[in-house]
Formats: structure tokens, C-alpha cells, sequence
């Protein structure tokens, strides 16, 4: 082994350790509130003295927890359903299209990522107060169909610019209506794209918190909120339970993504 | 279908249905319009937002004033809190390059087996909600948390030490939160580089620094700007994080902003202040994407 060799392997283990070490930090605070979740004791201390399901057993048996869970998943398949219709239209004009201002509506529907989200949701706030739609159900709808829209737009746009044109037309060309070249070549083609894109959306309206919380109001808590509210009184491991919960979801989630077109392609 | 049958059709080799140019503008709208709506709520959303901000009170008399940004430019507690805001971002921001640039280098250039797990461990963070991982945070950092226990044990402390509400855990949280954005924007034009150039230049025995001073990072600090944008975007607008694990100690604008509106009724104030720091995010970008395509230029 020459000396330049080594010289090479020797940075390269220490890239590895940097590397490493970035993951540890990655990762720990989201696995460490797994073994609390099954501790026994009254408080969230480390190490846990022993397990048990009891925090389970608490988190699950509370109404407003229970409440707010119903509520965040009926807000977020609604809000994933309209995301999915709106950005699949839009993903499909900005694909298949080349008109004027094409960049400019691009951007016009990825700005809610990157403007401040407390402006957007103050702004969001204050609009709401002017149309009577604070504090209530279908306003958090709307905002949440906001908040989810850059992410089905990128993802069907992504996976339909895959999809090459010429399998469309060829369909045409074979005497399909739109209407039937719709149903039975492009969304079965783009079915891994749309799984994926409402996997996203899902997840996203889910834990949505900031713009959720200056919208709703009492008696319309999301779970995210909720656990918020009940952090600021209890400091029991009870919020560890419904973390690791969530984790779980989370994890089926990416699972689900990762079967159909891949973390890595969503990302691209 | 008959022989016949078969050879018309594969005669006409144009679609039966071919929308005309007419048509074409009418699908085109049909299609983009719902989103639209979307779309321009949000951008009528952020123009009553700046319209409110030049008012005494709202709902008033619509009569145009600087008052609310006088009010704030005179306010040493809200130009304090304002520092702060940034300072998170640029600290954010910075830590952020920092650990991103060499995961994001891993990733793209290493020939190892195991990049395809740090890719899934870097994004599945992204789909983990922020409140488990404030949480997490929490169960670390808190007095009864993993530090804490850990050097109690080891014997460096005697009592607990208060590491919540700090600026520093602030700033913990946030990395932890955009530190896959700035990994991912770097990858992407790390992934586009030329490596012949780095190759070449190995060849003419060039070291490893000087290649990455003198090639990679000049051909990459576009991602690392783009990366910087969203983070430091991120951050200045961030609630949760500074809230939950500031408690009240690390005020930053985003919290003073809901105070305004939500405790004192005060919205002028409120979207005063939001549309400076939405003003500044702004001029940020702009500033950023010019820099990044006069370096491109060159």
C-alpha cells in the first residue's frame, strides 16, 4: 500500500466517524423516547426504572386525546384528497404544457415552503377572521390543503414527467377518449406516484403544527396541539407513549414511500 | 375487427381526438385553475396582511400609516428579540453547512454500501412530526434527561444542570429539525459535478484540500446558498421550536408576533412585524439568487 493510500484511507474513516456521528444526532432524540414510553416510573426520567404499559394505557383512555386523534385524520384525508385532485390538475398542466408564466406559477406553488410559516400563518389568520372561517373546520382544511399542495405538486410532477408522452398518445392514437386513456393508461401508470404524494400529504397535514394551532381554537384541537397543550401542564411519560405511537405511523409511512417509488426519488 | 377494419385504422395515424388550439387553452385553464384559486388566496392572504400593517387600528378607518413600523423601529425589546431572530438563523444556518456538507459529500462520493441507509436516516426525520421531536429534545436536555443523568453519574456534576432554555437548545432543535434540507440541497448539485475535473486534478497531484478549495466547493457553493436560504427561512419563522424549548426564556420574533396578535388584539402590530421579518427572508433570497448566478456566469 503506497502512502498517498493510506493517506486516503485514513480521511476516509474519518469522514465515515463524522458521518456517524451526524446520524447519532439524527436520530437519538427521536429514539430515545421509546424506551420511556414503556417506563414505569412517574416522571420522565433516564434511565427508566422499570416498564410498563401504563402510559399507553393513559394515552389511549383520554378523551381529549382520542378527540383530537379523530379530528387530525379526518382533516388530513379530506386535505389529502383535495391536494391530490388540485395538484395532480396542476402537476399535469405544468408538465405537459409549455405556456407563459409556467416558472411563475411553478413558484407560485412551492412559496408556502419557503416564506416564514409563522407570516404565512398569521397571514392565514388574519384572512380567516375576515371570512369567518377561524376556528373552524372547513378553514383548517383550507389551510392544510395550502400547507400539503407544494408536496403533491413536486411528487406527481416528478413521477408523471417519467411517464413519457408517447404512451398517452399512443392510446389516443389506438381510439381511447381522454376519458378512457385517463382511467385505464395514466393513473395506472402514475399509481406509485399517487400513493406516494398522499403518503406525503398525510403525514404532513398530520403533524402540521404552527399554522394548525393559530387557525384553530378550542374544542377544534389537532393530536399535535393537544399533546402540546398537555406537555405544558404534565411532564409524565404519557406524551412519550403517544410520541412513540407516532413514530410508529411515521415509520409505516416512509415504509409505504419506500415501497413504491422510493424516499430517495420524492426527494430528487 | 375484420382485415379491413384493421388496415383503416392503421391508416389514420393521427389520434381520433386531437384537441384544437382553442381546446387546448381551455384544458390548460381547466386544469390550472383550481390550484390557482389556491394559489392566489394565499398571495391575497399576504396583501391584506401588508395592508393591515399600515393601519392604527384594523378594523379602522383604512387611512395609510408607518405608525406600526415606527412603533417597532422605536421598541428596543422588539429590535432585541429581532437581533436575536437572525442570529438563530445565521447560527442555524451555519451549524447546519457545517455537518451537512460532509454528509451530503458521503453520500454522493462514497462508494460505500451503507449510503443508501444514511440517505433513509437523513429524510426520516423530515416525516417525524416536530412535536415528537421537540419531545425528544426534551428527554436529553431536560433536568431529569439523558446529559444530565449521565454526567451525575460520572460524577462531573453535583445538581443537574439547567440545559432548557437556553439559546443553545434552541439552536440544537432547529439543526436537528433542518439539517436534511441543507443535506438534500447540497447532494443535488454535488450529484451534478464533473469529477473528471477532481480526478484531473488528483492526477496532477493536487491534495485533497486543495481540490476541495480550489474545485468542489467553488462548483458546489450554489447548493450550499440554496440549502442556507431555506434554513435560515426556516428558522426566522420557526414557532414551536423556540417556544417549547426556549420556554420563554429566548424570545424570538415569531413568538412576539402571536403575542401581539392573539394576547393583545393588537393585529397592525402583529403584521407589522411579520411582514419585516416576510421583508427580510425576502431580500435575503433575492440577494442569494443573484450571488449564486453571477458566480454562475463566471
Amino acid at each position: 500500500m503506497s502512502a498517498t493510500q493510506k493517506v486516503h484511507k485514513k480521511s476516509d474513516l474519518i469522514l465515515r466517524s463524522y458521518v456517524a456521528g451526524v446520524l447519532i444526532f439524527l436520530l437519538l432524540p427521536i429514539v430515545i423516547v421509546i424506551p420511556l414510553a414503556f417506563s414505569q416510573d412517574a416522571s420522565m426520567v433516564f434511565p427508566p426504572s422499570g416498564m410498563s404499559l401504563k402510559w399507553f394505557e393513559r394515552a389511549i383512555a383520554r378523551p381529549e386525546f382520542v378527540t383530537a386523534f379523530w379530528l387530525s385524520a379526518q382533516l388530513a384525508v379530506l386535505s389529502t384528497a383535495i391536494s391530490l385532485t388540485l395538484g395532480g390538475l396542476a402537476a399535469y398542466a405544468l408538465v405537459r404544457f409549455r405556456f407563459m408564466g409556467r416558472s411563475l406559477y411553478m413558484g407560485l406553488f412551492l412559496s408556502p415552503l419557503i416564506v416564514p410559516t409563522v407570516v404565512l400563518a398569521i397571514a392565514l389568520t388574519m384572512i380567516f377572521a375576515q371570512l369567518g372561517l377561524l376556528r373552524n373546520f372547513w378553514g383548517l382544511v383550507i389551510a392544510h390543503v395550502i400547507i400539503t399542495l407544494p408536496y403533491t405538486v413536486r411528487v406527481l410532477s416528478a413521477s408523471l414527467s417519467e411517464i413519457g408522452r408517447d404512451v398517452e398518445e399512443a392510446a389516443m392514437i389506438l381510439g381511447a377518449t381522454p376519458m378512457r386513456m385517463l382511467i385505464h393508461v395514466l393513473l395506472p401508470l402514475l399509481r406509485p406516484g399517487i400513493i406516494s404524494a398522499g403518503v406525503f400529504a398525510l403525514i404532513i397535514s398530520f403533524d402540521e403544527f404552527t399554522i394548525t394551532l393559530f387557525v384553530s381554537g378550542p374544542g377544534l384541537y389537532t393530536l399535535p396541539i393537544e399533546i402540546f397543550n398537555y406537555a405544558e401542564f404534565y411532564s409524565d411519560p404519557t406524551i412519550a407513549a403517544i410520541s412513540a405511537l407516532l413514530i410508529l405511523f411515521s415509520a409505516i409511512g416512509i415504509i409505504i414511500i419506500e415501497r413504491f417509488v422510493g424516499l430517495r426519488n420524492v426527494f430528487k | 375487427m375484420s382485415t379491413v377494419d384493421k388496415l383503416s385504422l392503421m391508416d389514420e395515424h393521427k389520434p381520433k381526438w386531437k384537441p384544437r388550439r382553442s381546446g387546448r387553452r381551455i384544458l390548460l385553464a381547466g386544469l390550472l385553475a383550481p390550484a390557482l384559486i389556491v394559489g392566489v388566496t394565499v398571495a391575497c392572504t399576504f396583501l391584506l396582511m401588508v395592508f393591515v400593517s399600515f393601519q392604527r387600528r384594523f378594523p379602522g378607518d383604512a387611512e395609510f400609516t408607518l405608525y406600526q413600523y415606527a412603533l417597532f423601529f422605536q421598541d428596543s425589546y422588539l429590535l432585541e428579540t429581532a437581533l436575536r431572530t437572525i442570529a438563530l438563523g445565521l447560527v442555524t444556518t451555519t451549524i447546519c453547512g457545517i455537518l451537512g456538507y460532509p454528509v451530503a459529500w458521503f453520500l454522493v462520493m462514497s462508494s460505500s454500501r451503507h449510503t443508501y441507509i444514511v440517505f433513509i436516516v437523513i429524510l426520516a426525520p423530515l416525516l417525524v412530526s416536530i412535536v415528537v421531536r421537540t419531545i425528544g429534545w426534551t428527554v436529553i436536555l431536560g433536568n431529569e434527561g439523558l446529559i444530565n443523568a449521565a454526567l451525575l453519574k460520572l460524577g462531573v456534576i453535583q445538581s443537574p444542570l439547567s440545559l432548557m432554555q437556553s439559546f443553545w437548545s434552541v439552536v440544537a432543535g432547529m439543526v436537528h429539525v433542518l439539517l436534511p434540507f441543507m443535506v438534500l440541497s447540497i447532494s443535488s448539485v454535488l450529484g451534478k459535478l464533473d469529477r473528471s475535473a477532481i480526478e484531473a486534478a488528483m492526477t496532477l497531484g493536487a491534495t485533497r484540500s486543495v481540490v476541495f478549495r480550489l474545485i468542489t466547493l467553488p462548483l458546489s457553493i450554489g447548493g450550499v446558498l440554496t440549502g442556507a436560504v431555506i434554513v435560515f427561512c426556516l428558522t426566522v419563522g420557526a414557532y414551536l421550536t423556540p417556544l417549547w424549548l426556549g420556554r420563554g426564556s429566548v424570545q424570538v420574533l415569531a413568538l412576539t408576533i402571536r403575542q401581539q396578535v392573539m394576547d393583545f388584539g393588537d393585529w397592525p402590530g402583529g403584521a407589522a412585524q411579520a411582514v419585516l421579518l416576510a421583508a427580510g427572508a425576502m431580500t435575503l433570497i433575492v440577494i442569494v439568487s443573484v450571488a449564486t448566478q453571477r458566480m454562475g456566469r463566471r
